[in-house]
């Protein structure tokens, strides 16, 4: 049993989808599907690594961020929708957290490194938020891009070197690939919200940063991977069923993965297991 | 006037004699001849052996009071396994995280001596700022002149175990072990 709960096919794929499609399931009942993004991501953290937050380290940073998100996500989704600036509001807010969470990084390098660095990864981690916020009414156009962020920063942060944070973006797309995957079944749309977007989009760009700063990343796939929540805003397939929504907007946005990852293979090539 | 000078002289002879007796020898670490090694298990098939190429620090031994001190910090991005690819991913989070963390450090809190030697070297290791309590075998110890360069030194072979769990890396456990075996060799020279 031990074997297998400690397999990283289960650890990233198959648990945090498991676990993502039980709680999109149940929770659907109460619109708030959009958990399963922090389902995906707490039974990933579980199996890989753990809760313990005795060293505050930049890893434990983003699972305490990643937590938080999804704890006020559905508070936030309670808000009247004409408050348009809580839009803006989540996207500073997101900045300050990315500070938050590299600054003991940042803090080494020289200046103009240091403020190159923090300004960059500031401003794609507040575009993810800002933009995938846009998406909060459309469960399926959401789903699409929150499955292509994580698997796309997950698969980008394996060949980067870094596996785990690797496995972490990809327990994030199986989650989103499980919510794709009931709507698909249901063939209707279901709950999502800020309880879905705000999570994997804050977790994606934290997860992509930390994999360009502490591991090999090339910067140039944040720009790649910065189109998904625009590509799948496109006004097409509009009026169409469900099913042929979630299998278009999925293949827009794996397009887009195909893409990041190429450049990674081409830039790190393979990591030795 | 007198009385300033005796009680003068009465304190060199103190300090003089303090120091004479301590008999306190302090080294710094010559990093062209220290090397910390690491061996651990490949998914149970084999041992895989590596080392940190960087290291720095003091120590310092008092034969007669059977006391001494260790302070070294390992440059952890220096680690070398003769693979790039590999020594790359032991560097990223998933391992020695050697961005966020560039340093380990081992600081000695009570050496035992056997004889007139130290023998086991008690004290805590901060790896990936965990701080834990982690004791070294020393397995030989001599002192003398570098007949190279006419130089006082001390040489010392250190062993000791841990489990990396316990400093939070976590990765790929149980495949690659968890209990770590160090092999470390110094050499210091006398300030």
């Amino acid at each position: 049993m031990s074997e297998w709960l400690n397999h990283p096919a289960l650890q990233s794929g198959l648990a945090p989808f498991l676990a993502a499609l039980i709680v999109a399931a149940l929770f659907d009942y109460v619109r708030l599907s959009g958990l399963v993004v922090l389902a995906g991501f707490c039974t990933v953290v579980y199996l890989t690594l753990d809760f313990n937050f005795e060293s505050l380290s930049i890893t434990k940073k983003i699972v305490l961020s990643g937590l938080v998100a999804g704890g006020i996500a559905p508070l936030l989704a309670m808000l009247p929708d004409h408050w348009w600036f809580v839009r803006y509001v989540l996207g500073v807010a997101a900045g300050a957290v990315t500070l938050w969470v590299f600054w003991p990084v940042l803090a080494q390098k020289n200046l103009l490194d240091g403020r190159l660095l923090a300004s960059g990864l500031t401003v794609w981690v507040v575009w993810l938020v800002v933009f995938s916020d846009f998406l909060s009414t459309q469960s399926v156009r959401a789903g699409a891009a929150g499955m292509g962020l994580g698997l796309g920063t997950g698969i980008s942060a394996m060949l980067g070197a870094s596996a785990l944070l690797g496995q972490w973006g990809l327990a994030v797309g199986a989650a989103c690939g499980a919510y794709l995957i009931l709507q698909f079944m249901k063939n209707r749309s279901l709950s999502c919200g800020r309880t879905f977007t705000l999570p994997v989009s804050l977790l994606s760009g934290l997860l992509a940063s930390a994999a360009l700063l502490l591991a090999r990343l090339p910067w140039y796939c944040l720009p790649v991977l910065a189109m998904i929540p625009l590509i799948v805003r496109l006004p097409i397939m509009q009026g169409m069923p469900i099913r042929i929504q979630v299998v278009g907007f999925s293949l827009l946005t794996l397009s887009i993965v195909a893409v990041s990852t190429g450049l990674v293979w081409y830039t790190e090539g393979t990591i030795p297991l | 006037m007198l009385r300033v000078t005796v009680c003068a002289f009465l304190s060199m002879m103190v300090l003089v004699s303090t120091k004479v007796l301590s008999a306190l020898e302090d080294y710094v670490i010559d990093p062209t001849h220290t090397y910390p090694n690491f061996a651990v298990s490949h998914l149970g098939f084999s041992t895989m052996y590596g080392r940190f190429d960087q290291t720095s620090g003091e120590f310092s031994i008092d034969r007669e009071a059977k006391k001494g001190s260790v302070k070294i910090t390992i440059d952890t991005a220096t680690i070398n396994t003769g693979l790039k690819k590999r020594d790359d991913h032991l560097r990223s989070p998933d391992f020695f995280n050697t961005v966020e963390f560039p340093t380990a450090t081992y600081q000695a809190t009570d050496i035992k001596f056997n004889g007139d030697d130290p023998e086991i070297i008690e004290g805590n290791l901060t790896l990936l700022g965990v701080t834990k309590p982690v004791t070294l075998t020393i397995t030989s110890f001599k002192c003398g002149t570098n007949p190279m360069n006419n130089k006082a030194m001390c040489g010392v072979d250190i062993t000791g175990q841990l489990k990396r769990s316990d400093f939070g890396m976590k990765y790929a456990l149980p495949g690659v072990g968890d209990e770590i075996k160090l092999i470390i060799s110094a050499e210091g020279y006398k300030k």
